[in-house]
């Protein structure tokens, strides 16, 4: 071998990527190459002094055990959310009892099948407003982010044949785009996002000067279709969802404007003859 | 009863993934802190990171790479912070560029390789706070890049399934953070060059 080894060799070489063959070439060639040696020696050193350097900054003393006591809660939570008894087991047994015994076996039953009932009710709200207060944050968090700086967005375009198609191989799922939009409301372009760690279409449209983003994701599980609407900071924050989509909006725009704009959204998703391609 | 093998699952469940994550802790702290530059914001990612983790667990493969699997949740929940999404959007038209011109084999012109190391730039390599001051001026993709493979020691693979990129990508990525490092000491170096001449 008389050519030099490219950097990507070279890299590969010091980070062992090499395969039984490519090795054997480049120590042919490192043998009758003085300035490859060299230059490998070099790569050799910077890697080891990047990993040293690197490794940098430590946890605080206390983050573990900190973090062990919120997977501990959060494990707790996940328990609660499992622990529904079956029932129906035990009720035949009691037949066999005086009618005292039988209404008072009744009386427990009911009052403990009320009391999970009650609990697990309470559980779910509780659990719901939660990630409800999780999605409002991130969501809020993005659209500021979005106004920050006035940045560009990653496809840029008003017509919804273009911003459609940019989504294909991103997100593993396909949405429509209103073919009319209200007066006034014009979409701006998309970004590809991320809500809790999973990728979501983040739709820009303004409405007058107002931004809205409009963040469709895939719909997990058997939600229900419930439609709910938050405030955060002046911000309204809207969700509601589709046969196979849950749709979030974040805007400061009038809530009768930004509603308008939405039932426009949910409509292209039914399959009616306005739908985009 | 089946609710309570389900709590005694989730329960078993809960303790393997503690016996996967923490020993990871140090790790990821130290990424999330070159990512965020801030020591409260890194803790904040490592916790969400974790919860985040911890809630997806079940859907994690026995038997794949958890390092890779909790590494690329750490990173999405960067990429969605302010700051994360701030700095992606700005550097990543940037990067795609760069790489759209390195498509194909990844030859470089033999002249733009620096053969030549002088004694006094190895010593400079050896010098730990000139290459914190270089790392630092990497720009995100590479510096996470860098991170992956030469501080945690992960495979091109590896890097690629954490970071949802091609192998190819990753290649480019680690020569170009290699070049930049090499080229920031060399400038932290020519003023003692100068003054040594």
């Amino acid at each position: 071998m008389t050519d030099h080894l490219t950097h990507d060799l070279m890299n590969a070489l010091v980070d062992g990527e090499l395969t039984s063959a490519q090795l054997a070439d480049a120590n042919l060639h490192l043998a009758s190459c003085p300035s490859c040696t060299s230059y490998a020696l070099h790569q050799s050193l910077l890697k080891s002094a990047t990993a040293k350097a690197g490794q940098r900054y430590q946890p605080p003393p206390d983050l573990k055990e900190r973090l062990a006591r919120l997977t501990a809660r959060e494990d707790s939570q996940l328990q609660a959310r499992v622990s529904s008894p079956s029932q129906g087991s035990s009720p035949r047994r009691t037949w066999g009892y005086g009618s005292l015994g039988w209404a008072a076996a009744a009386v427990l039953l009911v009052a403990s099948a009320s009391m999970i009932l009650i609990q697990r009710a309470a559980q779910r709200n509780e659990t719901a407003t939660v990630e409800r207060a999780a999605l409002v944050t991130e969501v809020f968090d993005q659209h500021v982010a979005t106004l920050a700086g006035n940045l560009t967005p990653q496809v840029v375009s008003t017509d919804r044949h273009t911003v459609k198609p940019w989504f294909q191989g991103k997100i593993p799922f396909s949405f429509n785009l209103p073919q009319s939009l209200p007066s006034d409301t014009t979409l701006e372009g998309a970004n590809l996002a991320y809500l809790r760690n999973q990728p979501v279409a983040e739709l820009l449209f303004s409405i007058g000067k107002h931004r809205v983003s409009v963040f469709l994701r895939q719909k997990s599980g058997s939600a229900e279709g419930n439609e709910w609407a938050n405030e955060q900071s002046g911000f309204h924050v809207r969700e509601f969802s589709t046969n196979d989509l849950e749709i979030v909006a974040v805007s400061d725009v009038d809530p009768a404007r930004l509603a308008e704009l939405l039932t426009a959204i949910k409509t292209a998703q039914t399959g009616e003859p306005q739908q985009s391609k | 009863m089946p609710w309570k093998q389900k709590a005694r699952d989730s329960g078993s469940q809960t303790s393997a993934f503690e016996g996967l994550a923490l020993p990871l802790l140090p790790s990821l702290y130290n990424l999330a802190f070159w990512l965020t530059r801030n020591a409260t914001d890194a803790e904040d990612l490592v916790q969400e990171t974790f919860l985040k983790a911890l809630r997806g667990f079940a859907s994690f493969e026995p038997g794949s790479n958890f390092k890779a699997w909790i590494f690329r949740i750490l990173r999405n929940t960067y990429l969605t912070s302010r700051a994360g999404l701030a700095v992606n959007r700005t550097i990543s038209l940037e990067d795609e560029l760069s790489e759209a011109g390195e498509s194909g084999p990844a030859q470089y012109p033999e002249a733009a390789i620096d053969r030549h190391t002088p004694e006094l730039n190895l010593l400079q390599i050896a010098d730990r706070d000139a290459l914190h001051a270089a790392l630092e001026t990497l720009p995100p993709p590479l510096l996470e890049v860098i991170l992956l493979c030469d501080v945690e020691e992960m495979k091109y693979r590896e890097i690629a399934a954490t970071l949802e990129i091609p192998i190819g990508t990753v290649m480019s990525r680690i020569a170009r953070a290699r070049a930049a490092l090499r080229a920031t000491i060399e400038t932290q170096r020519a003023p003692l060059g100068e003054f040594r001449a």
